[in-house]
């Protein structure tokens, strides 16, 4: 009997699902293919903001293969506007998922058009007549915050949320302070993801169930089947839907939820055929979601005589775009990071979010606490630059401690496990540190601009839904679950199914790694379900895949499933072979995947189990009736609801960490920034599957070296997008990739049940290391680097005394005792 | 995105006589660049229908134009919005005539607000294609009101 105990939870085990994505056999929304399916297009505004005077669909409706059309002002008579998670005022925000009677950004959906076929339906959507009167648009959250032109009337600002996250003696601090920086602006580009397969939805309104279903690439689908059921009016139970492979999601397709609606209704409208919309790449960028932009004001740092951050205040301002939907989340989630990976007690934040005239943003990957981590590496290097102290050792002297984990945060967040200066270490190391310096050294002789900068960062993963409530007491969310089951089919087979929606992350391998483990057996022998499918009864309110956490949420589910499995398949073993449950052993025989009696030899395979179960129950003694060898488990996460009045609680399971350490030249005729060289070191706990966690700090190295030097939604001054296509928005891509060196460490967390820790989000430490690197190049020349984004037309208009004027918007005070 | 345009040229004909020109529908619209046609609605709105095209990017724009201020023989200013590829424009185009010895002396000032997709799909090329419409423009007004030549400034 083979098994003996051979563990598969750590083995680089090839992923499951390569096989069928790598031959171009992979089943997308789009390949799939519904009898008398019709098509959808929508008419988008050209305008950032305008009232709608009036709408013609008539010459649209004459082309012959125009079944119907849908305006805005339709469907508000037919649906309720989608659920707002803020309190009031950005809780009055009435959002439907086409514009009612005006536009707030450019590219929103005014008008819907359904025809037999693609190519008809864009032409009709050409014939479509919107007569807008422009307004002011606002296209900065800062200007927004000043309600001189409001987007939503019926919410009498533009401002979303605001409150104070406050923790330790700040004016203590402040008093006893060696030092103060003080650093006038920061600002955290707005970005987004581009996945290769953009949003698509079918929806079919049936008529003769009054149910509606959905295959589409929604990665957070029992999210949007709340918003949808409340929105159109129907009971949550008669909304299915089906996932398949996703080709990238990264959050950006968690707010697909007013497309879906159009589409259901649509199918309504057309007598209850399916309808299909397919989202160009050029409406991805301009409509689908955008990543969070972040203004930063008034910083003031405190530090003590060697250097060690005391306190910090400022005022961050979020820019949500038109609509909030999944905001103002954002608000709070950044504070599950709190202080980074640093150790001050004192802080004042005052976090304010606004609409402003652009696409409305969605989770992007990293989501809001990016923008925080990128802040607070960038008051760390500015600190260690005006006082001298390399960036190395201000990290040491500002990091987190190993032996203070578990570690509770000011706000109350617990980070479970980690080890930063052995980080640092390995990356120094890998990226050979002293030899880069000299080289840098020798650069700088010469005139040319080298930096080296480091990144340290947190990928927070396995959200407490309480804290919602801190943005909104009201919100009936807190805790966290994921559902799985695990079977015997009736033949035997081992069959796993799990609430999560993966996208690429190799959910259906590691899945099957925790099982082999638990039954003793081998991953290939178990059949992982792909995609999500509502009808498969194992998802909850939370499932998705999302913030970092299918290797703790998904994972821990699964393997319940599995024990519940296994505890079900001993007692009816028992029974059968005429042995005590102690006597049992798992594993594979001749005739395949078996439960062996150590005392008298007698064996039973899975096939032989699930006949009695499912086919043969008459020899079913009445006492075992209960064991149906298809279990079902539901994981939940051991939170409590957050104290909303202090702002504190835990607010996440686990804390995997990122340290990136980058060499970075800045050419001096062209202004080109290049990497010279790059490490990534990475640690997610106990690895599940190294290959696969691998993959994916590659997959965020690059998703964040795109960001931080070639990705950038631009704006003009009256709300027009000018990167809409890959021409101007640029993302990376193998070709611009550098070689990435890679390390891990392992902390494992004493959280989860595996020691895992949910990864795959990466903290954007590329974004926070390359502003480091740039810093370090040009600090010298009296430039700081104020923005997350440059690229050599930032970097000439800094090196002209345009922008990032150290001189300008640093100021430093140095008192009596400052050693640094 | 926002195109600004302005210039000044001499004609010989009387301030009366170009206002009269410039406020005729029926003699300025053909006036305009790649013009296919005009229905006038009345004294003071017509609509234009103008051929576009912006490298592949090819279609037809209904211009809805309305004279917005008249002062005889001292002003006129249109104010125009039309929509094509994607895109919006609206612009507004103002004629300010002054006597010159025994002609006019016309100074025009305009600008155009591009909005919608175009201009990520063409902004770069909108500027000096916009100006060079502008000088075609001028051009025929002054050919048809046997001026001399004028320039963008």
């Amino acid at each position: 009997m083979s098994g003996n105990g051979q563990k598969w939870v750590g083995k680089a085990v090839p992923r499951k699902e390569e096989e069928r994505l790598l031959r171009g056999l992979g089943k997308f929304a789009d390949d799939i293919k519904l009898r008398e399916t019709l098509y959808l297009r929508f008419v988008r505004s050209p305008y950032a903001h305008a009232k709608i005077i009036s709408i013609s669909t008539s010459e649209a409706e004459k082309i012959p293969g125009v079944v119907c059309s849908l305006t805005g002002a339709e469907i508000a008579l037919q649906t309720q506007p989608f659920i707002e998670i803020a309190p009031d005022a950005g809780g009055k925000i009435r959002d439907y998922p086409l514009a009612v009677s005006k536009v707030r950004y450019q590219g929103e959906p005014v008008v819907a058009v359904v025809a037999e076929s693609p190519a008809i339906a864009d032409d009709a959507a050409e014939a479509v007549q919107v007569d807008y009167d422009a307004l002011d648009p606002v296209v900065d959250a800062e200007q927004a915050l000043s309600d001189t032109s409001i987007l939503h009337e019926e919410a009498g600002t533009n401002k979303v949320w605001n409150g104070v996250f406050e923790y330790g003696d700040v004016e203590k601090a402040f008093r006893e302070a060696a030092s103060v920086i003080e650093i006038d602006r920061m600002h955290f580009h707005r970005f987004s993801s581009t996945p290769l397969e953009n949003n698509v939805v079918i929806a079919q309104w049936d008529h003769k169930d009054d149910r509606i279903y959905y295959w589409c690439n929604n990665s957070f689908p029992s999210f949007a089947i709340q918003f949808l059921a409340a929105h159109l009016n129907v009971h949550i139970d008669r909304i299915r839907v089906q996932t398949f492979d996703i080709g990238g999601s990264f959050g950006i397709k968690i707010t697909s939820y007013p497309q879906m609606a159009v589409c259901a209704l649509a199918s309504r409208k057309a007598g209850g055929r399916p309808v299909k919309w397919v989202e160009t790449r050029s409406e991805h960028m301009t409509s689908s979601a955008h990543g969070n932009e972040r203004t930063f004001r008034d910083t003031r740092v405190a530090l003590d005589e060697n250097g060690v951050i005391t306190a910090i205040t400022s005022r961050h301002i979020d820019d949500c775009g038109a609509y909030p939907r999944y905001e103002p989340l954002g608000c709070v989630i950044w504070s599950q990071v709190f202080p980074g990976v640093y150790r001050f007690k004192n802080a004042r934040i005052d976090f304010s979010q606004a609409v402003t005239n652009k696409c409305p943003v969605g989770p992007n990957r990293g989501y809001s606490r990016m923008q925080h981590l990128w802040f607070l590496e960038r008051v760390v290097d500015i600190c260690a630059h005006e006082l001298g102290i390399p960036a190395d050792e201000m990290r040491l002297r500002n990091y987190i401690r190993p032996e203070e984990f578990p570690y509770t945060t000011p706000n109350g967040c617990v980070y479970d496990s980690g080890n930063y200066p052995r980080m640092l270490e390995l990356a120094k190391s890998l990226i050979g540190w002293d030899s880069w310096r000299k080289k840098q050294a020798e650069a700088h002789k010469q005139g040319r601009m080298v930096g080296i900068g480091i990144g340290t960062t947190l990928d927070s993963g396995t959200n407490n839904f309480g804290q919602s409530q801190i943005v909104n007491p009201g919100a009936p969310f807190s805790g966290n679950s994921q559902g799985a089951n695990c079977k015997l089919d009736i033949y035997g087979e081992v069959v796993v199914a799990v609430g999560s929606c993966p996208q690429g992350q190799g959910h259906e391998t590691t899945a099957a790694q925790v099982v082999a483990d638990v039954l003793n057996i081998t991953p290939d022998l178990v059949t992982v379900r792909t995609g999500f499918d509502t009808e498969r009864n194992v998802h909850t309110g939370f499932s998705g895949t999302y913030a970092s956490q299918f290797a703790v949420s998904g994972l821990s589910a699964v393997h319940g499933a599995a024990q519940k499995l296994k505890a079900e398949m001993t007692r009816l073993s028992a029974h059968v072979l005429e042995s005590k449950p102690e006597e049992l052993e798992f594993g594979i025989g001749a005739q395949g995947p078996e439960i062996r009696s150590k005392s008298n030899g007698k064996s039973i395979n899975y096939w032989g189990l699930a006949n009695i179960v499912n086919v043969n129950s008459a020899v079913l003694p009445p006492e075992l009736y209960e064991v149906t060898l298809n279990c079902r488990y539901i994981w939940r996460a051991p939170f409590k609801v957050p104290d909303t009045k202090r702002k504190y609680g835990n607010l996440t399971m686990t804390y995997a960490s990122q340290l990136h350490v980058a060499v970075v030249e800045v050419d001096r005729d062209t202004f080109i920034p290049r990497i010279l060289d790059y490490v990534a070191v990475d640690d997610c706990g106990t690895v599940i599957n190294p290959g696969i966690v691998e993959g994916q700090v590659y997959g965020a190295t690059a998703h964040g070296i795109g960001a931080a030097l070639l990705e950038t939604c631009a704006y003009d001054e009256v709300g027009n997008m000018l990167t809409s296509t890959f021409s101007d928005y640029i993302p990376i891509t193998a070709m611009n990739m550098p070689n990435v060196k890679y390390g891990h460490i392992e902390t494992p967390s004493p959280h989860s049940y595996s020691g895992a820790k949910g990864m795959g989000e990466g903290g954007a430490a590329p974004i926070h290391t390359i502003s480091a690197a740039l810093q370090d190049a040009l600090f010298a020349k009296g430039v700081f680097i104020e923005d997350s984004f440059n690229n050599a037309d930032s970097l000439f208009r800094a090196l002209h005394g345009e922008t990032g004027q150290a001189a300008k918007l640093v100021k430093v005070e140095r008192r009596v005792g400052s050693k640094a | 995105m926002s195109i600004k345009f302005a210039g000044a040229f001499e004609v010989s004909r009387t301030p009366e006589d170009v206002y009269d020109f410039l406020t005729d529908p029926n003699k300025f619209a053909p006036l305009l660049p790649e013009f296919r046609g005009v229905s006038v609605e009345d004294a003071r709105h017509f609509t234009v229908k103008v051929n576009v095209g912006i490298s592949y990017i090819k279609g037809i724009a209904d211009v809805k134009m309305h004279l917005a201020e008249s002062v005889r023989p001292k002003r006129a200013q249109y104010k125009g919005q039309g929509s094509v590829a994607g895109g919006n424009v609206s612009m507004v185009a103002a004629f300010d005539l002054a006597l010159a010895g025994e002609g006019t002396r016309v100074a025009w000032q305009g600008e155009a607000q591009v909005f919608g997709r175009l201009i990520s799909v063409a902004g770069g090329l909108l500027e000096p294609l916009g100006k060079k419409q502008v000088q075609k423009l001028i051009d025929g007004l002054q050919a048809a009101l046997h001026g001399e030549a004028g320039s963008i400034l």
